[in-house]
């Protein structure tokens, strides 16, 4: 089955006056078409900007400045400004961790939904409006009539997320990117929105990218699950090899500081929950070699120098670790003669749009 | 009701607004205050007893003349009812007032606006520009500006021009009364340009225009009110003041005017300064209160 969307050594510096940080520094992830990919990391590991990234919406001072973006076998960094915007929020959409500030306060719920369709499918506001009521019928809301006429301030937390969510389904997206969709919210409308969010992702043949950095939610989830560190990929497998089989070292302390129910916390066997010790770096300065080397139990010195490359050790296994047989690469900056990215790696951004390119427009309902 | 109808009630944080504004006192009277300005110069101007440039009073050596049933106010050194005059100076007032802050509203919103979303470069200089207009001295500046101009329209085509002088005198508060405005706009832009809904509506797709005239400018707009509802009431004071000093223009009524040419007098006829004297306190008071209602009423710390 081919890819919905491939990010491949993705790059987000920051420019900041004091300097550039390599925020992120070669995230790969795929998501194949109407599955879920768990993006699981600490946080500051460049979760939020990946996904962002995927929009081509970072935020100064970030800048995508490598990799490469494709998504239904597109360019996404070759588009130019409109139709990026054009697949914004049509192919691709996003919901927020936030609910409570992602809508509009002086708008309408109607009036945020309505705009939507009338930028993207020129519909009538009659049929729009139509379309908005039954997508909040979609989500659960009761009446949905009468909350279209409402503003957000006269919403619960859980019924603007279900908002948030109609938002991001109006346009038959292909794909949802899901910001931590539900770490705002209390734990009971928590289950309902996953529930939601599943149900609906079924139902209308999305493919999703959950973000997250809650190990349950993923593992309810998820079908396969990439887990980035300090902006870069550590691994990536099916949801039961990174839980029964997990290789990178990362990913294992990830788990073992995961509460666990069958766990008696306080006897022999688990004393305590574990934690990984120490704190994610500063990205402004990176660890040299692999990015988890200061904190990793297994590190040894040819990790503070080579940067473990991904290596696929089992079907659909990815890691990149040099103890699990990733190859090395030195590390860019240091005085290796002839390594090609050493230096800051720069890209051209052509402005052409997809026509430009010789490729038939994205279809955003196939 | 009907689904048009609710259609049309006013934005959630609007309405929000305007009832707290209700219950806060002192900004409805305020607005008490303001509407009946606006009233007198809407209909006053039918109501007045006499015509606005009558001096008939002069002639049957009725001037400097105390309040009476003939003249409510008194009348003027010049013979002028000044029950007349000041209704007449009313729509004066509010041209001024509103007109100025129309201009310095839409460069200061222009200005302050590009300046705090794009930021960078632009917002460095132009916020550099907005402190150099901030430090000139605005009162001088008009003074010498209405007489140098006052001075060359003489014998061209511009002197034909009806109120030249006010509208110099309402343009030239405008064009030095943006900074204000800029600075607070170059703020509420900074604030609302991170805000999540603005980042949500452009992963939507909205364009640059959507996002600023329909996502970032109305939840501006609140703030921008409360300056702009205080410049009105400081413009109308300026150009009392400019009127005052003499500079203003002949052919309006204007109760800065008033004042100047009855101030010599104030002992023979003090009913002649204290009546277009009130009109600028009253106006004046009712703008500024509303201003101080309307930032209580759209401060989100002091919801209840």
């Amino acid at each position: 089955m081919t890819d919905l969307l491939t990010v491949d050594a993705l790059k987000v510096h920051f420019f900041t006056q004091s300097g550039v940080a390599p925020a992120i520094d070669g995230i790969d992830f795929a998501i194949r078409p109407r599955e879920t990919l768990g993006l699981v990391g600490e946080s500051g590991s460049g979760k939020t900007m990946a996904s962002l990234a995927v929009l081509r919406l970072v935020p100064p001072p970030a800048r995508i400045v490598g990799g490469s973006l494709r998504f239904r076998g597109h360019d996404l960094l070759a588009l130019d400004a409109t139709a990026m915007r054009g697949l914004r929020g049509k192919s691709i959409a996003m919901i927020f961790q936030n609910p409570a500030f992602s809508l509009n306060p002086i708008l309408s719920v109607g009036a945020q939904l309505i705009e939507i369709l009338r930028w993207h499918e020129r519909v009538s506001r009659t049929a729009a409006r139509d379309r908005a009521a039954e997508l909040l019928r979609l989500v659960g809301i009761a009446d949905p009539l009468h909350r279209l006429r409402q503003f957000p301030h006269e919403l619960s937390g859980g019924m603007k997320q279900r908002i948030c969510i109609a938002r991001a389904l109006l346009c038959n997206p292909a794909l949802i990117l899901a910001d931590e969709p539900t770490t705002n919210l209390d734990v009971t409308i928590q289950a309902q929105i996953l529930d939601l969010l599943e149900e609906l992702r079924e139902r209308l043949h999305m493919a999703m990218l959950l973000v997250s950095h809650d190990m349950g939610l993923v593992a309810r989830m998820a079908h396969r699950i990439t887990v980035v560190y300090a902006g870069r990929t550590c691994e990536t497998a099916d949801v039961r090899s990174i839980f029964h089989a997990p290789l990178h070292p990362y990913t294992r302390a990830l788990l073992d500081s995961t509460p666990r129910v069958d766990h008696d916390y306080g006897h022999e066997a688990h004393p305590t929950l574990r934690t990984i010790g120490g704190r994610i770096p500063n990205l402004a300065a990176p660890p040299s070699g692999c990015r988890f080397h200061p904190r990793c139990p297994e590190a040894t010195a040819e990790c503070a120098q080579l940067r473990p490359e991904p290596i696929q050790v089992a079907p659909g296994h990815i890691v990149s670790c040099l103890k699990r047989g990733s190859p090395g690469v030195p590390n860019a900056g240091l005085p290796t003669l002839g390594v090609p990215d050493a230096g800051l790696p720069t890209m051209e951004l052509p402005a052409v749009g997809l026509a430009a390119m010789g490729a038939p427009p994205v279809d955003p309902t196939a | 009701m009907t689904a048009v109808a609710q259609h049309l009630r006013p934005p959630g944080q609007l309405r929000q607004g305007w009832r707290r504004l209700r219950r806060n006192r002192s900004g409805m009277l305020g607005l008490i205050l303001i509407t009946i300005v606006v009233l007198t110069a809407a209909i006053g101007p039918w109501l007045a007893p006499y015509a606005p440039n009558d001096q008939s009073a002069m002639l049957s050596f009725a001037a400097h003349g105390s309040p009476s049933w003939a003249h409510p106010f008194g009348t003027d050194r010049n013979g002028y009812d000044v029950l007349t005059r000041v209704i007449y100076g009313a729509p004066t007032a509010l041209a001024v007032g509103l007109g100025a802050m129309l201009v310095a509203s839409l460069i200061g919103v222009l200005v302050g606006g590009i300046s705090g979303y794009l930021g960078g470069l632009a917002d460095e200089l132009l916020m550099r520009l907005t402190e150099f207009f901030l430090v000139i001295p605005v009162f001088v500046m008009i003074l010498a500006v209405v007489r140098l101009f006052g001075i060359v329209v003489v014998g061209t085509w511009l002197e034909r021009v009806p109120f030249l002088n006010l509208s110099t005198i309402v343009l030239l508060l405008g064009l030095f009364g943006w900074p204000p405005i800029a600075r607070l706009a170059r703020a509420e832009f900074l604030r609302l340009k991170g805000m999540d809904f603005v980042e949500a509506a452009r992963c939507i797709g909205a364009q640059p225009r959507d996002i600023l005239f329909r996502h970032i400018l109305p939840n501006a707009l609140p703030s921008l009110g409360v300056v702009i509802a205080l410049g009105i009431g400081g413009a109308i004071l300026s150009e009392s003041m400019i009127s005052f000093l003499g500079f203003g223009d002949p052919k309006a009524i204007s109760w800065g005017q008033l004042l100047y040419f009855n101030y010599q007098v104030l002992r023979v006829s003090p009913w002649a300064v204290l009546a277009p004297g009130g009109a600028i306190f009253i106006t004046v008071l009712g703008f500024n209160l509303l201003a101080d209602g309307l930032s209580d009423a759209f401060n989100p710390r002091l919801k209840q």
